[in-house]
């Protein structure tokens, strides 16, 4: 075949000059020296990765080397990185990024992570890759340097987003991209608009489960992959929740997606121990906990529709301070901004104020003293987390807080806080992704998500790569509550808590239960009574002990098999 | 043993002239020039000022670890292995310094010896499409009657050369312009180049179509996007195979026929 074939002239130019000047001259020592290192530095083959050579100081797991080795190689630098929490996707990301540096094959680079995570990411390149990235700071930086890390909210917006669409890049890597996962969005047009010859796509969100989900998230990356959306939902949607011709799906994703399971990596793991710490109400917060119900039942039925019975209650088993705030939020809506609170509202407003102890703080102190070590409290309510730092400090315990909405620098500052000088991190939810906190190994969950996902998230912040020691978990939950049902099903009855880590999502999708996810959105965020939850929680957990018993069954049919043959 | 990038820095500061102020089996202490410390150092404000205000300007000292290994506990420097941004600058800086080249050889013998015209030029061949790979060549071509010499640099590793003409040699004028040998090297690389198949390319073109197809396929039923276009140019640029073709040194030698 015939390719174009292209030579750089500027040599020959120069050449004649020189000899016409008489100089200057090369030293032919430092000649041969130089052309060694060339040859050293030139790109053998077309295959195999460069590098790790060039990363001495790297320690990249085997599944790491692996994956990057297959998204050059086999999947040509378009890949969705799916790894569990911890398996160091961003290790991953750093070594694509590298050897298509090293190869000559890309030079302007755009990585788009969450805000908490620039910094970091420019960090890790540097330091660990010394790759140059720069963290975006000023409008200029987007033509000026090479590589540019942003926040895809300050990349999307004007002025930057006409500058970053005049750019051609040679990679995008995006960090946290299930977050694009609805193609309505504007940050979904916008990374459709971005010139890329190579893209990256990090998630630890499986997406296996929602389908459009993922024609959307591989349409992003290569469009036509799974088809055009009309083909996609013929070949594979089976009414509006089910899935067909499954295995063929999943041979199509495994083009575009390297997803690593914990038990696949070959690397030890320190244990996890898992504690249930049942706590019981005081009688005071026992009455707070009832008349709720009759405050959601006095409602009229137009108003009633409104009330989430089920989030004021898990409000309740956390502290009085989240019910109060959503209270108020819910007497703002009904009044106008009126700050006067209904008639209706009046008894539960009485039972908060009789409430002079909060049972799980105490608990949680009496923890914290014993363990006498680093702990980070995970809970989901902004008014918990003041109000346990307020709590703490009474007792004389050293806490920071953190949260999602933190600036970057904030962030590292509360982490380096943390590290050197509090005992307890107080975290809300949204503080969860990307931080790396392996200095600490105990965690206190102070109430549950419903979320199975958004629980290994947490845990993963301390339960990953660079943890030397077994990490405790202690659950709270308070005695004979929906919480205390929420742990029961999903902690207890799936022994969610007892599978090595990240098995979880493992068993979401071996259950084949297609949109679990969703089951369990119905179940906690749309049953209205504690009834109806109880109702759909059995029904699920009897569809799960089925899944698990076809699956056992499936096992020891293949494993009857195997036998025969051999 | 030192290692290759020892080696290299080694040669590198003996070429321009730095003086060495401590090595050891893992590591370099040097005293840069001026010149030097204002391509490495990045440093331009400080001699500036230097030079604005005729202060007495010091160029810095530093150290390279070029061997964790092998080197005492105390010492402090900055490490440099392959990858390192440090290494790309000398790296750089190094080509620069060597890109052209003139030597002749040197002889031990005692009556008047004639040196041919050769021209060198050490060549970097980039195959590129979606994956990429490198080949070195070294050509030499006698300026007097356009004899080829292939793996050339092999060559002039086993002979003696120096930077200034010997005595008792005197130099043959080439016949051949050096910049027209330039482009006969060049065409005989051409040619060197059609000869071969180029698999890689005809793989790279295969899955471009592919991708076209599966793009295609996308948008079928709609009038074609932006976002279609700006995919396709993508395309174009992940998988057109090309070959770069770029000279990284050579010069005129001269030798012994």
């Amino acid at each position: 075949m015939d390719v174009e074939i292209y030579f750089d002239h500027s040599w020959e130019e120069e050449l004649e000059k020189r000899i016409e000047q008489d100089g200057p001259w090369g030293s032919w020592p430092l000649f041969q020296s130089t052309i060694n290192m060339e040859r050293r530095m030139m790109v053998p083959d077309f295959e195999g990765l460069l590098a790790p050579s060039f990363l001495p100081e790297l320690t990249a797991l085997p599944h790491q080397l692996e994956a990057a080795r297959r998204v050059v190689e086999e999947m040509n630098g378009k890949a969705i990185l799916a790894d569990e929490v911890g398996l160091g996707k961003t290790i991953e990301a750093g070594l694509v990024l590298k050897e298509y540096l090293i190869r000559g094959l890309v030079k302007k680079v755009l990585i788009l992570a969450p805000a908490s995570l620039v910094s970091q990411w420019a960090h890790e390149l540097t330091t660990k890759f010394y790759i140059p990235a720069i963290a975006q700071k000023k409008f200029y930086a987007w033509d000026e340097h090479d590589i540019v890390i942003s926040s895809i909210d300050t990349a999307k917006r004007s002025p930057h987003k006409e500058k970053i669409y005049e750019q051609d890049y040679d990679l995008v890597i995006i960090d946290e991209a299930h977050k694009l996962k609805n193609h309505k969005t504007k940050n979904y047009q916008f990374v459709r608009h971005l010139k890329k010859k190579f893209c990256l796509l990090l998630t630890a969100t499986p997406i296996q489960n929602r389908l459009d989900e993922m024609f959307h998230l591989v349409s992003l990356l290569k469009p036509g992959h799974l088809g055009s959306e009309g083909q996609f939902s013929e070949q594979f949607k089976k009414g509006d929740r089910q899935v067909q011709n499954h295995h063929h799906l999943i041979k199509l994703m495994n083009k575009v997606m390297i997803r690593n399971r914990r038990q696949d990596t070959g690397v030890e793991w320190t244990a996890r121990k898992v504690e249930s710490v049942k706590v019981t109400f005081t009688e005071e917060e026992r009455s707070l906990y009832q008349a709720l119900e009759q405050l959601v039942r006095s409602q009229p039925d137009d108003v009633r529709s409104a009330f989430s019975l089920l989030t004021l209650q898990r409000e309740a088993c956390s502290s009085k301070e989240a019910v109060f705030f959503t209270l108020r939020n819910m007497a703002k809506k009904l009044n106008g901004n009126h700050l006067d609170f209904p008639e209706s509202f009046q008894n539960a407003l009485s039972h908060i104020q009789n409430i002079t102890h909060n049972s799980k703080a105490e608990k949680a102190l009496q923890l914290v003293q014993s363990i006498n070590d680093k702990v980070i409290i995970f809970t989901e309510y902004r008014a918990t987390q003041l109000y346990l730092q307020w709590f703490f400090k009474q007792n004389g315990i050293t806490s920071v807080p953190f949260r999602g909405g933190f600036k970057r620098g904030k962030k590292d500052w509360m982490k380096q806080l943390f590290e050197k000088q509090a005992q307890v991190l107080i975290a809300t939810e949204a503080g969860g992704e990307g931080l790396n906190l392996q200095f600490c190994h105990h965690v206190i969950n102070f109430d549950l998500p419903w979320n199975p996902m958004r629980l290994e998230q947490r845990i993963g912040r301390v339960h990953r790569f660079g943890q030397t020691k077994d990490v405790c978990i202690y659950n709270f939950s308070i005695e004979n509550t929906i919480e205390d049902r929420i742990l029961q099903l999903l902690y207890e009855k799936i022994h969610l808590f007892e599978q090595a880590v990240g098995q979880l999502d493992d068993i979401l999708e071996r259950i084949d239960l297609p949109n679990m996810q969703e089951h369990l959105v119905d179940i906690f965020q749309h049953s209205k009574t504690e009834g109806e939850l109880h109702v759909k929680m059995k029904n699920l957990e009897a569809a799960i002990e089925l899944a698990n018993e076809w699956k056992k069954e499936e096992e020891r049919f293949s494993e009857e098999r195997n036998s025969s043959i051999s | 043993m030192k290692n290759e990038i020892h080696l290299f820095l080694e040669d590198y500061f003996k070429a321009t002239e730095c003086a060495f102020l401590e090595k050891t089996e893992g590591s370099l202490s040097v005293k840069l020039t001026p010149a030097i410390d204002k391509e490495l150092m990045n440093r331009p404000f400080y001699w500036h000022y230097a030079e604005k205000t005729g202060m007495k300007a010091e160029p810095l000292s530093v150290t390279f670890i070029t061997d964790q290994t092998k080197i005492p506990a105390d010492l402090e420097g900055e490490s440099i292995h392959f990858g390192t941004p440090r290494l790309q600058q000398i790296f750089q800086s190094a080509k620069e310094h060597t890109r052209f080249i003139r030597l002749y050889e040197q002889r031990a013998t005692g009556h008047r010896q004639p040196l041919h015209p050769w021209l060198l030029i050490n060549v970097k061949v980039s195959y590129e499409a979606n994956h990429k790979k490198d080949i070195f060549y070294s050509l030499g071509l006698n300026l007097i009657n356009g004899v080829i010499q292939e793996e050339f640099m092999d060559v002039l590793n086993r002979k003696q050369l120096v930077s200034k003409i010997p005595d008792f040699s005197f130099t043959i004028t080439p016949l051949i312009k050096p910049k027209s040998g330039v482009k006969r090297l060049q065409r005989f690389l051409t040619s060197q180049l059609e000869k071969e198949n180029h698999q890689w390319a005809v793989k790279a073109q295969k899955e471009w179509e592919e991708d076209l197809l599966l793009l295609d396929s996308f948008y079928e039923d709609e009038e074609k996007p932006e976002a279609y276009f700006i995919e396709k140019a993508a395309l174009e640029k992940q998988y057109s195979p090309k070959i770069d073709v770029n000279i990284i040194n050579g010069g005129v030698i001269y030798l012994h026929s």
